[in-house]
């Protein structure tokens, strides 16, 4: 097939110093005359590669906006988005796409899997659909990381709450991309589940070098991350590096003042 | 991706069964008729090559034109068989008589169905076995005195005749009895296509079927080593008779194989035509389906997107399942197609049309034609909803479930209005313009108002069904108000499932506008160009298929409660490069019989070269009185008339008249369609009939008919020609309630959360029930209103474009709409029964609970 790892992960390996994506003065406003409504006003940060980064917010703070713009999901109103060298900006529709399947990974809140194909197929969809074969080692190692070894010809109505996000984040790893975004990845997740894919993707950033970013708004859930990035009113308003959950609920209080 | 798609097509499998039904019934139909109509002419061909397989060559006089059914010819001299027998390779000959023969039963009544079934033919005997097309069966003996015949296995089956029975045969001549000696087969079938055949001894046949010393073909077959080439070569040397054409049997066999498949390919298209409307009914579920399929699984389509299928993909996604779906019901149609093919025979032989066919003869072209139909329309209904799953934002996978878009946009309407007024535009000219295809133009328009109105739905759905709703309201409260709030807020679903049912309904009205405009129209008509007191007619719509026989008349004529007596003849004549029929009768007593409304000239006056002519005629071919006309007849050739008269009414005999003269000289058939009949003065009705049926009582065929009588049979023919048509259309009707169950399935699976919230406060079972019965009752009613609106306008179309045609009245029948209007808003009920009990039997924690 033509499928070509090498490059694909080249991203992955660069020095950690590099940025694996940027967003450079993001401005997306929704709507026009009265109904304009602000998401974001020019948002400029860079994640840099193997760094586990957590978004915070209070809802309508700009957060899920920041995350659709940065994975190519949604466009910019200006400003730009970029990832590796590449500005999404630039590209139709079908090269985004094609972006998305190959550099990106995703993993939601729910209805993250698609209902009627089996664990395994849900894996290696981004792979399906890309026409390419998966790596089986790789996956072989996802799955056992991910513990979903024996769940693999399971439907995911078959399986728990916390069955279906590791299956998620097996999918959104299985590409090799670059960058893994999750969004409120432990939203329904019952607290033993939730530490539990907490810890998977901690682990995938430790040991695969794994860069994610993940919108939350749980302080326990941002504590696993490298750093804390804190929007308000559409504006990055504070960084916290090394977050503990002590810390993030100083910044929160903080911010709410 | 192709994984995706057949793991979505199987795990909606339930989803899409009354889709793929929809689908189904119309192939099934499709190549039900394919089989039908093959079975039937690879039977004949087979039954050719066998009757023919010993004729070397056939004489026969030569046609002036070709008719469409090629039987018109001129008789020729039964002498000329006495040459060709003397020639060098000639084997056998066969003088062939054909001509009108009616085997009375022993209830006296005509065997088969005359007038609307196959014909009564009659035969002469050949000895020569090679060449004669029937098998004695054992026990018979052929007929060899004039008052003997043979009798085919159909008629004797039919009859309950035996040999060394007496029957009745009726011909031209007076009716008589014979003794029946054997019966035949027709090589292997028991009848040439369940006609009634009587076979006579050759000069019996001669004198009864056709004229003294004269056949109407000779067969001739081959010594060994003669080729049929040769010796039709030969033989046409030998006549030396340019009047006279000879064929090889090669080319007898396909001829006869062309004239059936011509027959049948008029059968099969109009049998196809309600397939193809079945199919675009069916196109309106299958389009219904995905929009709401794909509605519901955008946030699973919006995933795809995120995680990278492309636009297309997502499209190709949608566009394959349609294809699954299109091949999967396309391949049960053909297979249930085969079914009906058994049952259509069935049908075609309770008409009285036994085809003599074995096994079903389904080939390729049926397979191909009706899989790549079905897969077509399928995949293109799913075009429209399987782009709108491309464009899907992958965003979209994150929020809340899309709902389908709901506002109708100034530009639907403006689509909406453009399409349909270009339908109407195709419609016209293929109403109104002098084009070919005319029928190709008045379809495509129709369907293109169909798509146009259908496109407009939405925005004429919401007050419609308000107005409808607002009614029900106000007899069932909240039950009614929620069923009008769930059909007004999905306007594209609601219009779409109830266009299906618009199209049957819009036809269905249609047809009944038609028929009664033109029962009006025929009423009118005889009410006032019919003098006569009585018409005897043959039961026939067929003017040129068989008769009675002249001797009716005459007798008729000759009885002293009786002051005139006319026969009017029909015959195929070919007139300014058109082919015609032209209408004979007695120039010097129509007058007193029938009104034709002369304007010009007078009928009284027109000898045996005289001709008259409608004004419709004479305006489009700028005829004046006294200018010469050349008239074609396919026996007798070229006749030069003049113009004796011009008149109004074209309705009872056609455009042209000549004298029975004429016609005696010039029409193969001698036999009269009709007989009017004037009572002399004084005598009653009561009476006059009486002595008239005395007449009849010898002619079983026969059918005495006052004026009212006669314009009831006018009638009843036409309902039996619109009741079959509303048979066909039935299919249409059944494919949009399954549509409407379809829908209202689809709709009570995405809302079982809020189903499940009105039960869960307190709706019983039964109002739950009632409101899925009445969306349904609101769909059904809004397809049957904008159906019986489109169908009267198309209909008044109609008639203003038949008016030259005698259609000159427009006659909207009322009641019977009403009653149309009634049992399809019934029938949304009963197709809500389904549905309805699914959402009744909810589970209510559970439907809460689900997401």
């Amino acid at each position: 097939m033509g499928s070509s790892p090498e490059v694909l992960g080249a991203g992955m390996r660069t020095a950690s110093a590099t940025a694996v994506a940027r967003m450079i003065d993001g401005v997306k406003v929704y709507g026009r005359g009265d109904t304009e409504v602000v998401a974001l006003a020019g948002v400029t940060a860079e994640f840099p590669s193997g760094q586990f980064t957590a978004i915070m917010g209070a809802s309508g703070s700009g957060k899920s906006t920041f995350l659709h713009c940065m994975a190519g999901l949604d466009r910019l109103t200006s400003g730009r988005v970029l990832v590796g060298d590449v500005d999404l900006g630039s590209l139709n529709d079908r090269q985004l796409t094609i972006l998305r399947r190959e550099r990106i990974g995703f993993v939601f809140q729910a209805f993250n899997l698609v209902p009627t194909l089996t664990a395994e197929e849900n894996i290696t969809l981004p792979l399906d659909l890309g026409g390419r074969r998966p790596e089986r080692a790789w996956l072989q190692s996802l799955v056992r990381v991910l513990r979903i070894e024996d769940r693999l010809g399971h439907r995911p109505s078959e399986l728990s709450g916390g069955q279906q996000q590791r299956v998620a984040a097996a999918r959104a790893m299985a590409t090799r991309p670059e960058l893994v975004f999750a969004d409120e990845p432990t939203g329904n997740l019952d607290s033993r589940s939730a530490t539990e894919i907490l810890g998977l993707l901690r682990a995938a950033v430790d040991d695969f070098g794994q860069t994610i970013v993940m919108v939350t708004h749980d302080p326990r859930a941002a504590s696993f991350a490298d750093r804390v990035l804190f929007l308000s009113d559409g504006r990055l308003v504070r960084e916290l590096p090394d977050p503990k959950v002590d810390t993030i609920l100083d910044v929160i209080r903080d911010l709410g003042d | 991706m192709w994984r995706i798609t057949l793991k979505g097509v199987v795990a909606h499998k339930f989803r899409f069964l009354l889709t793929a039904v929809a689908v189904l019934l119309g192939v099934t139909f499709m190549a039900g008729t394919m089989v039908f109509t093959d079975t039937i002419s690879h039977t004949f061909n087979g039954l050719y090559s066998s009757i023919y397989r010993h004729t070397a060559a056939v004489v026969r006089a030569r046609q002036a034109y070709a008719t469409s059914s090629g039987t018109e010819r001129r008789r020729i001299d039964a002498s000329v068989a006495d040459t060709v027998r003397g020639l060098p390779g000639v084997a056998g000959v066969r003088l062939t008589i054909e001509g009108y023969a009616q085997l009375v039963g022993k209830d006296g009544k005509p065997l088969g169905n005359p007038g609307a079934g196959p014909p009564a033919l009659g035969e002469a005997w050949t000895d020569s076995a090679e060449l004669n097309p029937f098998r004695l069966l054992p026990g018979g003996q052929p007929p060899r005195t004039s008052s003997e015949i043979v009798i085919d296995k159909h008629s004797a089956d039919l009859g309950h005749f035996r040999v060394g029975d007496e029957a009745v045969v009726l011909t031209k001549a007076a009716p008589q009895t014979f003794t029946i000696v054997g019966i035949v087969t027709f090589g292997s079938a028991d009848s040439p296509l369940g006609a009634g055949i009587t076979v006579f001894e050759p000069a019996t046949a001669a004198r009864l079927l056709g004229e003294p010393g004269k056949v109407d073909q000779i067969d001739v077959s081959a010594a060994p080593g003669a080729t049929q080439a040769d010796l039709a070569r030969r033989i046409d040397t030998a006549l030396h008779d340019p009047s006279l054409e000879v064929l090889t049997g090669h080319q007898v066999t396909k001829e006869s194989e062309s004239s059936i498949h011509k027959d049948l390919s008029f059968l099969n298209t109009f049998l196809l035509v309600f397939a193809v409307i079945a199919l675009f009914v069916g196109s309106f579920i299958i389009f219904n389906t995905f929009s709401i399929v794909v509605a519901q699984r955008m946030r699973e389509l919006a995933l795809l997107r995120a995680v990278g299928a492309t636009r297309a993909q997502v499209t190709l996604s949608v566009l394959g399942e349609s294809l699954v779906l299109g091949v999967v019901a396309s391949a049960g149609g053909v297979a249930a197609g085969v079914v009906l093919a058994a049952p259509l025979k069935a049908g075609m032989a309770a008409l009285g049309i036994d085809i003599p066919a074995a096994g079903l003869v389904v080939g390729p072209r049926t397979i191909v034609v009706s899989m790549l139909v079905g897969v077509a329309v399928t995949l293109a209904a799913a075009v429209l909803p399987a782009r709108r799953a491309g464009r899907v934002l992958p965003v979209a996978a994150m929020r809340e479930v899309a709902v389908e878009p709901t506002g109708h946009s100034v530009l639907r309407v403006a689509v909406g209005c453009l399409v349909t007024l270009v339908g109407a535009a195709l419609l016209s000219v293929g109403l109104f313009a002098h084009v070919a295809h005319r029928l190709t133009y008045v379809g495509a328009g129709a369907a293109t108002v169909f798509l146009g109105v259908a496109a407009l739905g939405p925005v004429l759905t919401r007050p419609l069904s308000r107005v409808i709703g607002t009614a029900i309201t106000s007899v069932r409260g909240t039950t009614g108000e929620l069923a009008t709030e769930n059909v007004a807020r999905n306007p594209r679903r609601s219009s779409s499932t109830a266009a299906a049912l618009m199209i049957g309904v819009a036809l269905v009205a249609l047809i009944a506008v038609i028929a009664a405009s033109t029962k009006a129209s025929v009423g009118d008509i005889i009410d006032r160009a019919i003098r006569a007191d009585f018409v005897v007619t043959s039961g026939t719509g067929n003017p040129t298929a068989l008769g009675l026989s002249p001797e009716v008349q005459r007798r008729i004529a000759a009885l002293p409660e009786v002051s005139a007596a006319m026969g009017v003849r029909v015959g195929p004549a070919r007139i300014n490069g058109a082919n015609v029929y032209v209408g004979a009768g007695d120039p010097a007593r129509t007058s007193r019989l029938i009104d034709f409304g002369v304007s010009q000239g007078r009928l009284e006056a027109m000898g045996v070269d005289g001709i008259a002519v409608s004004e419709r005629v004479a305006a489009d071919h700028r005829l004046a009185l006294g200018q010469p006309l050349t008239v074609v007849f396919p026996t007798t050739g070229a006749r030069t008339f003049t113009i004796g008269a011009i008149y109004r009414a074209r309705e009872v005999t056609g455009d042209y008249l000549i004298s029975l003269a004429s016609a005696e000289q010039n029409f193969r058939q001698q036999l009269d369609f009709q007989v009017y009949v004037k009572l002399a003065d004084g005598v009653s009705p009561h009476a006059g009939r009486a002595a008239i049926g005395k007449v009849l009582a010898d002619y079983p065929t026969a059918k005495l008919q006052d004026q009212t009588q006669y314009k009831h049979q006018q009638a009843a023919q036409i309902d039996q020609l619109v009741n079959l048509l509303y048979g066909l259309l039935a299919l249409a009707i059944i494919i949009a309630l399954i549509g409407i169950a379809n829908t209202l399935a689809l709709s009570i699976h995405e809302r079982v959360h809020e189903l499940g919230l009105l039960r869960a406060v307190g709706m019983t079972r039964g109002q739950l029930r009632a409101a899925v019965r009445y969306e349904a009752l609101i769909i059904a009613i809004l397809g049957t209103v904008m159906g019986l609106v489109i169908g009267i306008l198309f209909g008044w179309a109609l008639v203003v474009a038949l008016s030259s045609q005698g259609i000159r009245r427009l006659v909207i029948p009322g009641l019977q709409l009403l009653i149309v209007a009634v049992v399809a808003a019934l029938a949304g009920i009963v197709a809500a029964v389904g549905p309805g009990r699914r959402a009744a039997r909810l589970d209510v924690l559970r439907a809460i609970a689900s997401e």
